[in-house]
């Protein structure tokens, strides 16, 4: 469930942390890589990835359920 | 638990779109200001990572006469339910919005001219301006901190202070820590938003899958309700539509034609996509995709195809702007082409479109307390156009008034802070989720599409039986889940509330309806349903809407 963090490129900013409008990331500690305390509270409204200074540090995975029905 | 005390003349609780403009504007005006917000105002709200349509009347656009306009939005936004005095304001100031958020960085403008789009019938009063929002919470969060604004982040207020007939504060939690603060201020401006949650989400088991933010959860209005003051039209359901599935708002922003399975157009008004006016057939018939889908003549898809290279690049823009790029990501990943492939919508789920009594100076029934924005249903324009107001005429009221002091509330706030450590320390107690799982399982089968005495009655009695056991034994491990406890707790007095005033209501209008009152009563035209706390109970109330 979202978000997904890449440690290798996430430097522990903590803005996500502080931005997050649902608080997936409560629980997290300053400096270090942010925790996914409840990722099933994730809006999926992207401020996370958008705010993020590191380009694929952070990224959204969309749950099946809410997958597009197209043809 | 901590305890802090907080001063301002104006406290705004919520710092969205219509907190941060009334904060602005309170604080232009000379009031001490301090904003309390559940998340970071830098992403919070509906407005959170943008919006791409603003209700406006731009004189060069649409020429000198206003009323063309007045009488578009109020028919297609306000209906009934508001004064043509309300609409009138918030069109004559909207221009005013529109030119400051220019000014300070929120691009209003698309390729360098006013340009208007969607949201209105072929050749009806285009009243949307496009703009581009992503970036309008930090930019409003930047010119609030400009003014000397206090942010206070992390913090949910549940309940106002109250003196005689005037509000005099506020108390609330920090979401992270274990803190309890006070707020005294001369006046409150409400602004928490919409009010999510309340019934279930269109994916079971996926209750943060919401078109609007879920934590937006009915605060202010809960608040406001067992403070004394008035609420208004919360019998009156609202749905939104959209993606199947990936509930988000800005329909409006798809540049397509609905279409049934065999590529037939739903609607008379449009049969290749036509980003001026979109395909409004989604407004004119809001149960379109419920009936399709009941009857078996569904999927019914928004279709793109078709579309200019110009048109694309437009709705891209609208979507990123809208604050859907999770969606634009998500169908990038997929392979989905939206040029290609037509993509299923549906409508979301109820909620109440009713809310804070509030009048065009942002004034409600009692002394001191302002609100603003989706404290009743009026999207972004309205938030940025009131908050705005409801700014500026705190700030005067509380030139007037002496600064009160919160002493004699103690033993009740004290009280408030005992309750609150009751719920943290309860071992064995009923989680938020369940509570608020019951919660949505009565409000979706005894006052959801089926709305008759009968059900009415008997699930009137099962909220009030379960707002009983959820006080007695809901418990928290900690300040999140504080925070959602005292959401669902406001929820089961909003839950309470609409099921009152659908009882009360015994007739069908516009989108409202009750299989055993199927007719319009044509004795309560032009008239509203209002109602309040009078001795711990909802006294309700028809009044006239005035002009």
């Amino acid at each position: 469930m979202p978000p997904i963090i890449n440690n290798q490129k996430c430097t522990a900013c903590g803005k996500c942390v502080d931005i997050c409008p649902q608080d997936v990331f409560f629980g997290s500690e300053r400096k270090k890589t942010p925790l996914i305390t409840y990722p099933e509270e994730c809006w999926h409204c992207n401020a996370c990835v958008l705010d993020c200074p590191i380009a694929g540090a952070i990224s959204l995975r969309i749950p099946l359920p809410m997958h597009i029905c197209y043809k | 638990m901590k305890e802090e005390m907080v001063k301002a003349d104006v406290l705004c609780v919520g710092g969205g779109i219509a907190g941060l403009m009334a904060a602005i504007h309170a604080a232009e005006s000379g009031a001490k200001v301090v904003v309390a917000e559940k998340a970071n105002t830098l992403r919070s709200g509906a407005g959170a990572t943008g919006n791409d349509h603003f209700r406006c009347y731009i004189p060069e656009f649409h020429g000198a006469d206003i009323r063309p306009v007045v009488e578009e939005v109020a028919s297609s936004q306000s209906g009934w339910s508001r004064s043509l005095k309300f609409v009138h304001t918030w069109m004559e100031h909207s221009f005013e919005i529109v030119k400051l958020w220019d000014s300070w960085g929120i691009p209003m403008r698309h390729n360098g001219r006013w340009d208007f789009s969607a949201h209105a019938f072929p050749g009806g009063v285009l009243n949307t301006l496009k703009y581009a929002g992503q970036n309008q919470k930090p930019i409003l969060t930047k010119e609030a901190k400009k003014r000397g604004v206090h942010i206070i982040n992390r913090v949910m207020i549940f309940d106002l202070l109250n003196q005689g007939d005037g509000v005099v504060g506020a108390v609330g939690i920090n979401t992270r820590e274990n803190r309890f603060i006070i707020f005294q201020a001369k006046s409150v401006v409400l602004g928490t938003g919409n009010c999510v949650r309340l019934y279930q989400a269109p994916t079971p088991g996926c209750d943060f899958n919401r078109a609007d933010p879920p934590s937006t959860a009915g605060d202010g209005r809960a608040m406001a309700y067992r403070a004394g003051a008035e609420l208004v039209n919360m019998e009156m359901p609202r749905r939104w539509a959209g993606p199947k599935y990936f509930a988000r708002c800005g329909k409006a922003t798809w540049v397509g034609v609905f279409r049934d399975p065999q590529d037939k157009p739903i609607g008379p008004f449009i049969t290749k996509p036509d980003r001026k006016y979109g395909d409004v057939i989604s407004d004119a018939y809001p149960t379109l995709f419920s009936d399709y889908a009941n009857s078996g003549r569904g999927p019914v898809y928004m279709d793109c195809r078709g579309m200019s290279k110009e048109d694309y690049e437009y709705m891209m823009y609208g979507l990123k702007n809208e604050g859907n790029l999770a969606l634009v990501n998500h169908l990038g990943e997929e392979g989905i082409d939206i040029r290609k492939n037509p993509v299923e919508f549906m409508t979301y789920e109820f909620t109440t479109r009713g809310g804070i009594n509030y009048d065009e100076k942002g004034e409600t029934s009692l002394k001191g307390l302002y609100a603003a924005g989706d404290e009743y249903f009026g999207g972004i324009s309205c938030a940025a156009t009131f908050g705005w107001i409801a700014g500026e005429n705190a700030a005067k009221y509380v030139k007037k008034v002496k600064a009160s002091e919160t002493d004699t509330l103690m033993r009740d706030i004290e009280m408030k802070k005992d309750w609150l450590t009751r719920i943290l320390s309860r071992q064995t107690g009923v989680g938020w989720q369940e509570a608020n799982i019951a919660l949505q399982q009565i409000m979706q089968d005894y006052a959801g599409t089926v709305r008759t005495e009968s059900l009415l009655k008997a699930g009137l009695s099962h909220v009030q039986r379960l707002k009983k056991k959820v006080h007695a034994t809901i418990s928290a491990k900690n300040q999140h889940e504080l925070m959602h406890c005292l959401e669902v707790l406001n929820l089961l007095d909003i839950g309470e509330l609409v099921f009152t005033a659908i009882m009360e209501r015994k007739e069908s209008r516009g989108k409202y309806y009750r299989q055993d009152y199927p007719f319009t009563n044509p004795l309560l035209n032009n008239k509203v349903l209002v109602c309040k706390q009078v001795r711990s109970k909802p006294a309700l109330e028809w009044r006239e809407v005035k002009d």
